[in-house]
């Protein structure tokens, strides 16, 4: 099999380290790297080049949101499939903002977190009902009127990222709206993009800030 | 504080060579002279030994003041009954400020009024010149010792606000890895218990139970800095516990969203009533969705199932018959908050959105 998923685990607690790197293996998935702290990740996954991170965000320095940031800078092509149990809303949002296209939580069940490994290998956005509810008030926040309008929801996808955070299934959207799964996926795929984008944006701005200052000094 | 008073001593230190020479008029010029250097030397000494703050003691500042005064009654005694300058001039104040800076108003006025005492009695005739130095010594002392004491007030207060600020955050950071840990395993517990079926099953959705209970605790906890006073507290956190009935998924926007109290337990109330009534027509545990959102002037509550929805003419039925429905209930509930409540009933299941304004 050459054309198995290589996937990488990462994760402090060995327990969930072990469960998790079993189920995928016995699903078929080539578990290609271990590793328990985000240095260990971050050196590990440039070894390894996997295409798809599991990844826990509460693990000792450096955090998950900077091995998240890290790999996809190293590798944009791999994906990160954010796996946590406390579901800290700000960790979760920034891993996102970062570049996580999947979030599950630790309880969801072993066919949801292969399920979820599959669809986020395919390139497809694993939302929970907790993230797209996240993800929203995100939106809502820097709705501003000087925010561009490449950087906002169009009423379709508040439409559709809304019925993702009251539990719909993208099939059952999909019915309901009379479009099409693609459709559908690609609206909520739109919505990471363009909170990733507002995120670069703010970034920039920041870094620009501080390089006037520099200048400033100078 | 110290550090500066030195500096302080130093000039005064200075001031007194310089007029001591300039003026040179000693009956005793042996005696005279040595009071200088004993000053000079004194200086320094105290200097270095006021450095170290656990040698500020009673015993520092009072042999530092018996200096000072004894400079004073050197006086007389060197230059003669008829003298117009004191040997030491300023250099006194060297020990005046010491002992504001170390007991406040009260030291710095007790150190003028002994200073002043010894300086007019030392005289044989007073002038206005000294009468205004003895009245500058009590305002200096009086003044700089309230405002030393000041200062020590507020950076004690401020010391003690960094110190609980740093252990707060400690306690915030012990509580994330403790309760980290303790989420990893529920999480665990629960998954493989669901997955081994049977009594494991059951510990599993105990567990399961847990972990949503230690969450919104979490969350609650992480709320608490926020500005939700007597009068408000966090809808967030409220509906949050619901998450505890089985089947039941919460989602919540990032941060707080307060309202007033009351609100928030009506609010959470009908929320629990939408859901009993999933309980009731879908099944006992039956899948259901709360999804809270801050439209910034109002907030909406929306709590989905996916039963089969409710029978056309059922509501219309128990009406007729006099009966309140739930769904009424829950409406007039939500219209005595001033706000709607609306039903959305079909195959795919029923939803409720309400709406309350801020």
């Amino acid at each position: 099999m050459t054309d198995r998923i290589r996937v990488m685990v990462v994760d402090d607690h060995p327990m969930w380290r072990d469960a998790v790197e079993r189920d995928l293996q016995a699903a078929g998935y080539d578990v290609v790297a271990v590793a328990a702290t985000g240095t260990e990740a971050i050196n590990r996954f440039r070894a390894t080049r996997p295409q798809v991170v599991v990844l826990d965000l509460q693990i000792p320095e450096p955090s998950g949101v900077e091995v998240t940031a890290t790999v996809l800078a190293d590798e944009p092509s791999s994906r990160v499939l954010i796996l946590s149990a406390s579901g800290e809303q700000d960790d979760v949002l920034a891993a996102v903002k970062a570049g996580a296209t999947g979030y599950i939580v630790k309880s969801a069940s072993r066919e949801e977190l292969l399920a979820a490994v599959r669809r986020v290998a395919r390139g497809d956005t694993v939302f929970t009902p907790g993230l797209a509810a996240l993800v929203l008030g995100e939106f809502r926040r820097i709705n501003e009127p000087e925010t561009p309008p490449g950087e906002k929801l169009t009423d379709r996808e508040t439409e559709i990222l809304k019925m993702v955070a009251k539990g719909w299934e993208y099939k059952q959207i999909a019915e309901r709206l009379v479009i099409s799964h693609r459709t559908v996926q690609n609206h909520v795929q739109n919505t990471l993009r363009k909170l990733q984008m507002h995120n670069r944006v703010e970034l920039t701005r920041y870094a620009i800030e501080q390089g006037l200052d520099e200048d400033e000094d100078g | 504080m110290f550090r500066a008073l030195a500096v302080l001593r130093v000039v005064v230190l200075g001031y007194t060579v310089v007029v001591n020479v300039y003026r040179n008029n000693y009956d005793r010029p042996v005696l005279g002279w040595s009071c200088v250097a004993i000053m000079v030397v004194a200086t320094f000494v105290l200097i270095a030994v006021y450095a170290a703050p656990e040698r500020r003691g009673p015993a520092l500042l009072v042999v530092d003041l018996a200096l000072a005064v004894a400079m004073l009654l050197a006086t007389p005694v060197a230059k003669g009954p008829w003298f117009h300058a004191t040997i030491p001039s300023y250099w006194i104040v060297g020990a005046l400020l010491a002992w504001a800076v170390r007991w406040g108003w009260r030291g710095g006025t007790t150190a003028a009024v002994l200073l002043g005492a010894v300086d007019l009695l030392t005289r044989s005739h007073v002038e206005q010149k000294d009468w205004g130095n003895v009245f500058l010594l009590l305002l200096g002392g009086s003044m700089v010792g309230f405002v030393c004491e000041s200062l020590k007030a507020m950076a004690a207060e401020r010391d003690e606000a960094q110190r609980e600020a740093a252990a707060a955050a400690e306690r915030a950071r012990l509580a994330r890895v403790v309760h980290d840990g303790v989420l990893q395993v529920l999480a665990l517990v629960q998954r493989r218990g669901g997955e081994l079926g049977g009594e494991a099953a059951d510990l599993g959705r105990l567990a399961g139970e847990q972990e949503q209970v230690l969450r919104t605790l979490i969350r609650s906890q992480a709320a608490a800095p926020a500005p939700v006073g007597a009068s408000t507290a966090d809808l967030a956190v409220a509906l949050g516990v619901l998450g505890a009935r089985p089947g039941t998924e919460v989602a919540l926007p990032a941060g707080v969203v307060p309202l007033p109290r009351e609100v928030v337990s009506e609010l959470v109330a009908v929320v629990r009533a939408c859901l009993d009534n999933v309980d009731r027509h879908v099944g006992d545990g039956a899948p259901a969705w709360v999804l809270l959102e801050d439209l910034g002037d109002a907030v909406e509550v929306s709590v989905r199932d996916d039963g089969s929805g409710i029978p056309e003419g059922r509501l219309e039925a128990a009406a007729a018959q006099g009966r309140l429905g739930v769904a009424e209930s829950i409406r007039g509930r939500v219209h005595d908050l001033g706000g709607t409540a609306t039903l959305d009933s079909g195959s795919y299941g029923t939803e409720w959105t309400l709406r309350v304004p801020r």
